[in-house]
């Protein structure tokens, strides 16, 4: 290397050192924080825990004897789903579908955005006039054709569908945003080489345009998977985590024990397991979907 | 004879200097000074917001007060108060986290200020405050933390009694009648029988104790929790019974405010509940039930009556910089004549103050569509503090035992499980989380 380009690189350095160590302090220090209060039992009303490292791994071994934790994790799991899953396809299609020079469709465009444009807490209080019958326009409809609808989010076996469908509502214009813009980088030579092989329009989509916008497709479901487990105003506004425990995720029982019950040494292990299966599942993800063909 | 120092000289000329500088505030040693507090949204403090510039005239004290939703404020302050912190000097002491807060020390003890004449003048008589509800002010000692500024009493409210006097029946006494009651009136004109809000913990209990059970065994000394019992079980199963068969459709999401609208555009019908969401039914200019609403105890279970009370009050966080100040505002805002004038001027119902409760003033306000609700107000203050059955809720435990109330008797309310068996799972739970927070258990 060298004497020029060393000083340059020392130069690029003293250029970026503010920033990263504003990063640090921002997110590794709360981060480092947490990992430690979760060696510790720490409760908010006895001051005394909060460097207490004699037994570092009782918050984790509570874990493993916690039902209520267990129940939580496997209502994340239908909910990541059905979000995630309904949220690309749903995405997808719409894309699809709006990729054409129109301006009543670019008008469209512009509407699908508007619920990912508003703030969490009004979506979650305008679902929350929707599934609420005595002033829901949705309950008003279905009575006024004689149909008798139970109220979504105190039905157990709607409560957690009525939050998916929220949240789908609220999130699939990402997605849609998303593969709209990749779709507009396709090259249209791919497409009319196809078209000049004879390919049918579905053929076109299954081997051109889907591999095209798998890397995006990727990105987007990974967003959408790790903002699906940090789910929480839907959950505190519509249902507060029921009824019972029906819709009561990992990311609200943790919320629950730190903020409501002051167990932050409990909470900051659910939270750790939390963000180590995070980073786990969204490895195992890209390797098994990968990041699809690249036009250079 | 002592020596004269240079240190003796510096503070008499100190003292000397600052003496005039009292004497050009007026008589207002805070003169300058801004405190802060903080309380949940509430209409006491609406209604008192309106006379601050009579206290920051008086005192040259500036009050920043905010109020926020009462779970978002219970959340902050217990994080605030924790650090010990500065921010806050008045705040609000939760009847559900007294125990909690106080057993932490982290609210400052007003024994210094209300035994102190220079601090407190004798008429202000801090014994002039319902002992009910002081009590979950003091600390097992007896030391003061806060004084109150609402005693929630529950009553039995109908929006609609023409309807139950339709159905040939009175107000009912007892539980048995209530079943009879909603029975009679459900869906008549479209009028539920039955609403409530989805705080099952505060709501439910009258309900339990009135049929024999209880939270714990013996509280504040034993915590050990009660709910595996067979009387907590049949009236979790009671009451779930009520909410579902007679309440209105969506009724386990109702918060507080829902409940009361439910009542107020005649929705709905009875509601046991603190007087705070009662009065509003007369009063409230949205009513529409102001001329068909009828009051009355609330109902007694083959065990007894036990209507939950309940108080929340004022006190400094120990972290506070601005104690002398803080005091000043407690001491004004809680005053005989400021409470007066607040009862006066707007109807406010849940006062603290005995002196102004037995004052006609109170009565007449609380003559609602005819009927003396003051009495009944007064009544059910001097049943809570009768016997302690409210100790069960200001141990520093119940946040989280209330949490697994709610959860069973939504499990039991919505068919997902049955009753001992919910109850049986909150049982365990409970117990699980007292020995997380470091409490003994039996057995």
């Amino acid at each position: 290397m060298t004497k020029a380009i060393k000083a340059q690189h020392r130069f690029f350095v003293f250029c970026v050192a503010p920033s990263l160590a504003v990063l640090a302090v921002i997110t590794l220090l709360p981060s480092l924080y947490l990992l430690v209060t979760s060696f510790t039992p720490l409760n908010l009303t006895r001051p005394e825990t909060a460097w207490d490292f004699s037994e570092p791994l009782v918050s984790y071994s509570a874990l493993l004897s916690d039902d209520r934790l267990g129940n939580s994790i496997w209502v994340q799991i239908k909910l990541s789903f059905w979000t995630v899953a309904l949220q690309l396809s749903i995405g997808v299609a719409l894309a699809l579908l709006l990729n054409v020079k129109s301006r009543l469709l670019e008008a469209l465009r512009t509407v699908f955005l508007i619920p990912m444009v508003l703030p969490p807490i009004v979506v979650a209080i305008i679902w929350k006039v929707i599934y609420t019958p005595d002033i829901s326009p949705m309950h008003g409809i279905f009575r006024s054709l004689g149909l008798s609808v139970p109220a979504l989010i105190t039905d157990p076996d709607w409560a957690l569908t009525s939050i998916i469908i929220a949240d789908t509502w609220e999130w699939f214009p990402f997605t849609m945003l998303m593969v709209l813009a990749a779709l507009q980088m396709l090259p249209q030579e791919l497409l009319d080489a196809a078209k000049v092989d004879g390919a049918s329009p579905w053929q076109l989509t299954r081997h051109v345009t889907l591999p095209f916008i798998q890397g995006v497709l990727l990105v987007a479901g990974l967003f959408r998977l790790i903002d699906s487990i940090k789910a929480f105003p839907l959950i505190y506004i519509l249902t507060d985590g029921g009824p019972g425990n029906l819709t009561e995720v990992t990311n609200y029982y943790s919320f629950l024990q730190a903020f409501n019950f002051s167990y932050l040494g409990f909470s900051s292990a659910i939270t750790v397991v939390l963000l180590a299966a995070t980073i786990a599942l969204s490895w195992v993800i890209i390797r098994a979907v990968g990041w699809g063909v690249r036009v250079d | 004879m002592s020596t004269l120092r240079r240190r003796t000289i510096l503070g008499g000329a100190l003292g000397a200097l600052a003496a005039p500088a009292v004497h050009a505030q007026g008589g207002k040693p805070h003169a300058g000074t801004t405190i802060n507090a903080s309380c949940f949204q509430t209409t006491y403090f609406e209604y008192l917001k309106n006379y601050f510039p009579q206290f920051e005239e008086k005192t040259g004290i500036k009050v920043n007060f905010t109020m926020q939703a009462f779970p978002v404020y219970n959340q902050r302050t217990d994080l605030e108060l924790s650090t010990k912190g500065s921010a806050v000097d008045v705040c609000n002491v939760t009847f559900i986290y007294s125990g909690r807060w106080i057993g932490a020390g982290w609210f400052t003890n007003l024994d210094t200020f209300t035994r102190d004449k220079k601090y407190t003048p004798a008429e202000w008589e801090p014994q002039d405050f319902v002992g009910g509800a002081q009590s979950a002010m003091q600390n097992a000692k007896g030391e003061t933390f806060g004084y109150t500024w609402e005693a929630g009493a529950m009553i039995a409210g109908a929006a609609r009694y023409d309807l139950i006097e339709k159905a040939g029946l009175k107000m009912p006494t007892t539980f048995d009648e209530l079943i009879k009651v909603c029975d009679a009136i459900h869906n008549k004109d479209n009028v539920a029988a039955f609403t409530a809000d989805k705080l099952h913990h505060w709501n439910w209990i009258p309900y339990l104790m009135g049929m024999g059970g209880n939270v714990f065994k013996a509280p504040p000394e034993n915590l050990t929790p009660t709910l595996a019992t067979p009387q907590a079980a049949k009236s979790a199963e009671w009451y779930a019974n009520l909410l579902v068969k007679y309440g209105p459709d969506g009724i386990l999401s109702y918060s507080d405010d829902q409940s009361m609208r439910s009542q107020m555009s005649g929705r709905a019908n009875i509601r046991t509940q603190a007087i705070t969401w009662m009065v509003p039914l007369a009063k409230h200019a949205e009513s529409t039930v102001r001329q068909t609403v009828r009051y009355g105890l609330m109902p007694a279970g083959p065990d007894g009556n036990f209507p939950g009370s309940n108080s929340h009050g004022l006190g400094i966080p120990a972290g506070s910089k601005k104690k002398e100040a803080a005091w000043e505002f407690i001491k004004w805002a809680l005053s005989k004549e400021t409470v007066s004038t607040v009862v006066k001027d707007h109807g406010y119902p849940s006062v603290c103050r005995m002196s102004v409760i037995k004052s006609p003033e109170f009565k007449q306000v609380l003559t609602l569509n005819g009927q003396d609700v003051a009495s009944l107000f007064l009544e059910v203050l001097q049943l809570g503090g009768k016997t302690g059955y409210m100790k069960y809720r200001t141990v520093p435990v119940y946040p989280q035992v209330g949490d697994k109330i709610n959860k069973a008797m939504e499990r039991i309310a919505t068919k997902q499980q049955a009753a001992p068996e919910a109850m049986k799972q909150a049982q365990a739970e409970a117990v699980q989380d007292l020995k997380k927070a470091g409490f003994k258990v039996d057995g």
